[in-house]
């Protein structure tokens, strides 16, 4: 077989059933070995649609995604996408044509230097001169993809391999690297339950790492055996019960005020699976200034990073959060956080007839089934998304995290409804974010996913505008998208039925008419331009110096 | 965050595979990770297998931060901190 057909035969090895992508060029060898084969190619109108939607297919699912470009403009489209998912570690394989090694380093035609381009923005990345190493190549890249902390993987791959003859040795499926060392942690372990046992204030600070471990049934014994209070990152929203009754919801900028001044109390933050980040942290020097800190990890690079830890384990979350799991003793600790978070819940009793994005929110997450998968871009409507909505799974909640990436949403809910074809996929965008990557409309009509979209329209890119309102003296530069398409009309050019309302009342019957519509549906949604997202930290405040609204010179 | 200020030479000893991009791999993330290259001289094992590469770099950022980086790194066998020196800054 050809080195093309390899590469399908080894994608379907893998249980690679779908793939994303766009052909091109130096990558035709491949398209031609993909026709009438048993793997299903999506068709995405841009290669970092591609990307975005081998994304939301994998993080939607646990399982990696695929995506392919060609050569140069192809490969470069990709690249957003492979920095997305190295922030937010994601498995994905990306695999790139490339021209052939004989015209290769004389700037030929649609050639860029992909391999230098991938350093900054994959795990790992391969460049394949020989088809002798092409099967060795792409098993290593399957396995490097979810091994350890999951990442991007990219395999170049030049034209005249892609040509080449080679014979396919089937082996059994590489085994993802082990985590070693997580039993030889004796000394930490007890050096942990030592400050779990004298700790008054504990708290649980977790992130994606916990469900990347596929230890969520660990961290739910782990917190009704603790009796720990809990706060999660972005990415781990949906990792605690929704019935926990001590889970104060988000941390951080954007965070629940019970979450950011319950940790900045606590007396030790047990921090599962998450990195410090400064979107958590606010001031770093002042975040949790009164808390040890046991921080359990599967990447080294993240122990010491950011937050000197006073017990550190490298190592599996699920082996080893059964090791902390013991009764601990802080009553009053717990009805403390309690109070918080009653004291500091969310009001929807919004003035006024116009929409109030919060509400509807919680009206959409009371109206879903507990499997939809809900993806969402990057600005107001997202931090809406983690303040207002409740997941049960991590899975069920696709936000790009790390790189923040306007874009992200839309090919997002199309790689989750690829991969998980009998759930309910649902994207919450805004006005800004929807038309960066609004082609991939086109990918929803030619393959009749029954996506739902809701375009939270400010017609502002309204979390910038809210910065220059709030830091910039009211100097909105560039910030004004009144001139936005009218959405409904662009989705029915792409045979997507549409609805436009901008008063409460519309909302619920507007709801139940996009669920029961079988096919997909785009909600418009009008908003006030002056709703921003609350509480906010500033810039180098501390998270217990939260801004609840605007300050009074702004009114 | 583990405090150090004053800033410091360190020379590390890494073995690596035999990969034309393990080098700018390398250099790319000493860069990143906020470390001045000092030093660098490499050269290939007796059978070609692997380079042995002597890196040398200045930071006041505690080189454990690096080495983490580094030792991530798929082409990275082996990593070894050779020898640490407050450095001479140029007036």
């Amino acid at each position: 077989m050809t080195g093309a057909e390899l590469v399908v035969k080894l994608l379907t090895e893998h249980g690679v059933h779908s793939v994303f992508g766009y052909p091109g060029g130096a990558i035709m060898p491949i398209y031609d070995a993909l026709y009438q084969s048993p793997v299903k190619h999506y068709l995405c109108r841009h290669e970092q649609g591609g990307g975005f939607s081998a994304i939301g297919y994998a993080r939607a699912s646990g399982n990696t995604g695929v995506c392919l470009a060609t050569s140069g403009p192809g490969a470069t489209n990709l690249i957003t996408a492979l920095a997305d998912a190295l922030l937010d570690s994601v498995p994905v394989v990306a695999i790139t044509g490339q021209v052939s090694q004989a015209v290769a380093g004389t700037d030929a035609f649609q050639e860029v230097d992909v391999l230098g381009m991938s350093l900054t923005c994959t795990k790992h990345s391969f460049y394949v001169r020989d088809v002798a190493d092409l099967a060795e190549t792409l098993r290593e890249a399957f396995a490097l993809a979810q091994s350890g902390r999951p990442g991007p993987v990219l395999v170049d791959i030049p034209k005249d391999v892609q040509l080449a003859q080679v014979d396919y040795r089937p082996e059994p499926l590489r085994a993802v690297a082990s985590v070693a060392g997580s039993l030889q942690f004796s000394a930490e372990i007890a050096a942990a339950r030592a400050l779990l046992t004298q700790a008054k204030q504990p708290m649980a600070y977790i992130g994606g790492g916990v469900h990347m471990a596929d230890a969520l049934a660990e961290l739910q014994t782990f917190l009704a055996t603790t009796g720990m209070p809990s706060v999660t990152t972005l990415k781990a929203m949906g990792s605690v019960a929704k019935n926990n009754p001590l889970y104060l919801g988000m941390l951080g900028m954007h965070g629940t005020q019970g979450a950011n001044l319950a940790v900045q109390q606590a007396d030790l933050l047990v921090c599962l699976g998450a990195r410090f980040d400064d979107r958590v942290t606010g001031n770093l020097k002042k975040f949790a200034p009164n808390a040890k800190v046991i921080h359990i990890d599967i990447d080294p690079a993240e122990i010491n990073k950011l937050r000197l830890a006073d017990v550190a384990m490298l190592g599996d979350l699920k082996q080893l959060l059964p090791a902390l799991t013991l009764p601990l003793h802080c009553a009053d600790w717990q009805a403390q956080c309690a109070g918080l978070k009653q004291q500091y819940g969310w009001r929807y009793d919004h003035p006024g007839e116009r929409i109030y994005a919060p509400l509807l929110l919680k009206q959409l997450s009371d109206h879903l089934p507990d499997n939809a998968v809900v993806s969402c871009d990057v600005g107001q409507h997202q931090m809406w998304v983690a303040q207002h909505m409740r997941f049960n799974s991590p899975r069920n909640h696709l936000s790009s995290g790390g790189l923040g990436t306007m874009g992200f949403g839309l090919p997002a809910a199309i790689g989750a409804k690829v991969s998980r074809p009998q759930d309910l996929s649902v994207l919450v965008t805004g006005d800004g974010s929807f038309m960066m990557n609004v082609q991939e409309l086109a990918t929803i009509k030619r393959f009749r996913l029954p996506v739902k979209i809701i375009v939270l329209d400010n017609q502002r890119l309204g979390m910038v505008k809210q910065w220059q309102q709030l830091f910039f003296a009211g100097r909105y530069s560039e910030t004004d998208l009144s001139d936005n398409p009218d959405f409904v009309s662009l989705a029915a050019a792409f045979a997507i039925p549409g609805h436009s309302i901008s008063r409460k009342e519309e909302v619920a019957p507007a709801l139940d008419a996009m669920f029961s519509w079988p096919g997909p549906y785009l909600l418009h949604v009008r908003i006030d331009e002056t709703d921003n997202v609350w509480p906010l930290v500033p810039p180098g405040a501390a998270n217990q110096d939260m801004m609840t609204d605007l300050p009074q010179w702004e009114e | 965050m583990m405090t150090q200020t004053s800033t410091q030479q360190h020379t590390l000893s890494i073995q690596t595979r035999h990969e034309a991009v393990v080098v700018e791999r390398l250099l790319q993330v000493t860069r990143y990770r906020g470390f001045t290259l000092a030093g660098l001289e490499l050269k290939p094992l007796a059978d070609f297998s692997g380079l042995l590469i002597t890196l040398s770099v200045v930071s006041d950022k505690p080189i454990s931060l690096l080495l983490n980086q580094l030792n991530k790194l798929y082409d990275v066998q082996h990593l070894e901190l050779h020898a640490s020196s407050t450095a001479a800054l140029r007036a």
